[in-house]
């Protein structure tokens, strides 16, 4: 008893995560970065940093502001290309000791499947996520995520270019999350990343200017978490495929509650700022939560949220 | 400037001295084993706030030796005052040290450091180094009151040359330090600086003037503040030799390339920035 092997491996589609715990797209880097910090090895993967067809200078600066409870950013997607991406940074991935993640981000359906079709043959990337939700590059970034049909042309016209598995990241700042999930998991989607940003701005009242170069970005952090769960806890009831519930997760509580209200991996990013050994302390916690319990495997409380009104749902519905 | 970055790790400090230099301006002694062996004349640290409620605060290496480093810096938000409750013998963990210092291997024999405010907490190491190596350091400090000329006869007695100024004239000049910087009869062959960004931008102009060049220490809003994010990134000359990699070809038509003030700097060459 207590030091019982506890299973924190978990599915995304054909992907099997050793630990449930991905580093967000744009806050980790390629790793690299974070590798003195924290023992790679003990984390599930890494979300790589968006890559488009074209380089990108990415916005003009202030691109980040410290906010109550988190933080606004708006990078912009500066990123070298996917020609320069595949020629120099791809193949430093390969000694990475977890699983590296690519991310997707364009401007048209052609976009996404043209980039997500070279970035998946690469052996160095094990699953693509589709970034159909970027709040912060000039109106067409998040238009994907906001509207169901655009999500499943999008969707379909890149799952017909890799049979890896798709990890789809949707936008917080939508009227019906469920029905745009419903739509990504229809086109082809083998798990859902829920989700990014929640969009917002600041102003400088000394200057009357806003405080990032790019007026309005995408808030993060802690602030976000009570959204993001909701988000995650409706997506949830709509799909059948797994989820990577992500917005604010700093604690192991924070994980706990993402994982009861239907996600079956997380993702910490924000966190990471704070602290660079939050993760691991999430994955050790995460352990000793389920041994107390005599529980074997996360996955036995993915979803498991007591919920009356769920409850009440079905009863509704055994009655049709 | 060359790459410092792989000492880099999490040190587990403890805080061995802690002294308020003027009312809301900081020192805390850090002991860890290698932490202050590691740091190089303007690099930083990542300091953890312990309750962990907001991110990661970004200050430069005060001091550093074999098994103390130090962090000097001015109350101002509710990060640094929660750092300025820590008294001698709580922990404080820190990632560091971080990013590329000052690039001192041309040798430079008559030197002006410019620290602003805050910015004299990343002017000791460089002056000691310079010192030791035979150079004359002259300090240009400049503040908002004379109470704020913080640790000033520190750098007095490590040798250097003081010239002082402060926006109300009760020490040293009055008015802007960059301006007594101008008014020097011998010039010297380098300046280093850190300090508020109006300040940097008034040092790039008289070091251009005096035909020298300058080695500006940036302030900028960090997030993950170890090159993770590229949310700190200044316009710089993609002909740089700190330039990120990145394609040359197509940027939009442009010369100027984002690099990361984490990573990339915090320090740069004046001449190089295209800010």
């Amino acid at each position: 008893m207590g030091q019982e092997t506890v299973d924190l491996s978990v599915q995304l589609g054909s992907l099997t995560l050793a630990y449930p715990t991905l580093m967000g797209s744009g806050c980790y880097g390629s790793g690299q970065e974070f590798a003195p910090f924290v023992d790679l090895s003990r984390i599930g993967g890494i979300v790589l940093k968006s890559v488009t067809r074209q380089p990108r200078l990415g916005n003009p600066t202030p691109r980040l502001v410290h906010t109550p409870s988190g933080m606004l950013n708006a990078i912009g997607l500066q990123n070298p290309g996917i020609d320069f991406y595949l020629e120099h940074d791809v193949a430093t991935f390969a000694d990475r000791p977890c699983t590296m993640i690519g991310s997707v981000a364009g401007f048209s359906i052609d976009d996404y499947a043209y980039v997500c079709e070279r970035l998946a043959a690469r052996r160095e990337i094990a699953a693509v996520e589709l970034n159909i939700s970027c709040p912060n590059v000039a109106s067409e970034g998040e238009t994907f995520a906001c509207d169901p049909r655009l999500t499943a042309r999008v969707v379909g016209a890149a799952r017909a270019t890799t049979d890896k598995p798709l990890i789809v990241k949707l936008s917080p700042n939508v009227t019906d999350i469920a029905a745009i999930a419903r739509q990504a998991q229809d086109a082809g989607a083998d798990a859902l990343a829920v989700v990014n940003t929640v969009r917002g701005m600041a102003i400088d009242v000394q200057t009357w200017q806003p405080r990032l170069g790019n007026v309005t970005g995408g808030l993060s952090g802690p602030a976000i978490r009570p959204i993001a769960l909701l988000a995650v806890y409706e997506v949830a009831r709509a799909v059948t495929i797994p989820i990577v519930g992500q917005g604010g997760i700093e604690s192991v509580s924070d994980a706990l509650e993402f994982f009861l209200a239907g996600a079956s991996a997380i993702g910490i990013g924000t966190a990471n700022f704070i602290d660079p050994r939050i993760p691991e302390r999430i994955v050790d916690g995460l352990a000793a939560y389920l041994r107390q319990r005599n529980l074997h495997s996360i996955r036995e409380i993915v979803g498991r949220a007591n919920v009356g009104f769920a409850n009440a749902h079905q009863y509704e519905g055994d009655e049709d | 400037m060359p790459s410092l970055q792989t000492r880099a790790r999490v040190h587990v400090t403890t805080i061995s001295d802690r002294c308020e230099l003027a009312p809301g301006v900081v020192l805390l002694g850090l002991h860890a084993p290698d932490l202050g062996k590691a740091a190089r004349p303007g690099q930083f640290l990542m300091a953890i706030p312990p309750s962990g409620a907001a991110a990661a605060v970004a200050l430069g290496i005060y001091e550093a030796r074999a098994d103390r480093a130090s962090i000097l810096f001015f109350v101002c938000g509710k990060r640094t005052s929660e750092l300025s409750t820590l008294r001698v013998g709580d922990t404080l963990a820190c990632s560091g040290p971080l990013g590329n210092g000052f690039d001192l291997s041309a040798n430079p024999r008559d030197v002006a450091i410019v620290a602003g405010g805050a910015g004299i907490a990343s002017a000791l190491l460089p002056a000691e180094a310079l010192i030791a190596a035979g150079a004359r350091v002259r300090l240009y400090y400049g503040a908002r009151t004379q109470a704020l000329l913080v640790d000033a006869q520190r750098f007095a007695d490590a040798g250097c040359e003081l010239h002082a100024a402060t926006d109300d004239g009760s020490a040293g000049r009055r008015g802007y330090i960059t301006e007594l910087l101008e008014q020097a009869q011998d010039r010297p062959d380098m300046v280093l600086a850190c300090g508020p960004t109006p300040m940097l931008r008034a040092v790039a102009d008289v070091a251009r003037r005096f035909g020298i060049r300058a080695q500006l220490s940036l302030e900028e809003t960090f997030a993950c503040g170890v090159g993770g994010c590229w949310g700190c990134v200044v316009p710089l000359t993609a002909e740089s030799a700190q330039a990120p990699n990145f394609p040359r070809e197509d940027r939009g038509g442009s010369d100027v390339v984002f690099a990361r003030v984490c990573k990339e700097g915090p320090v740069f060459w004046a001449d190089e920035l295209r800010w």
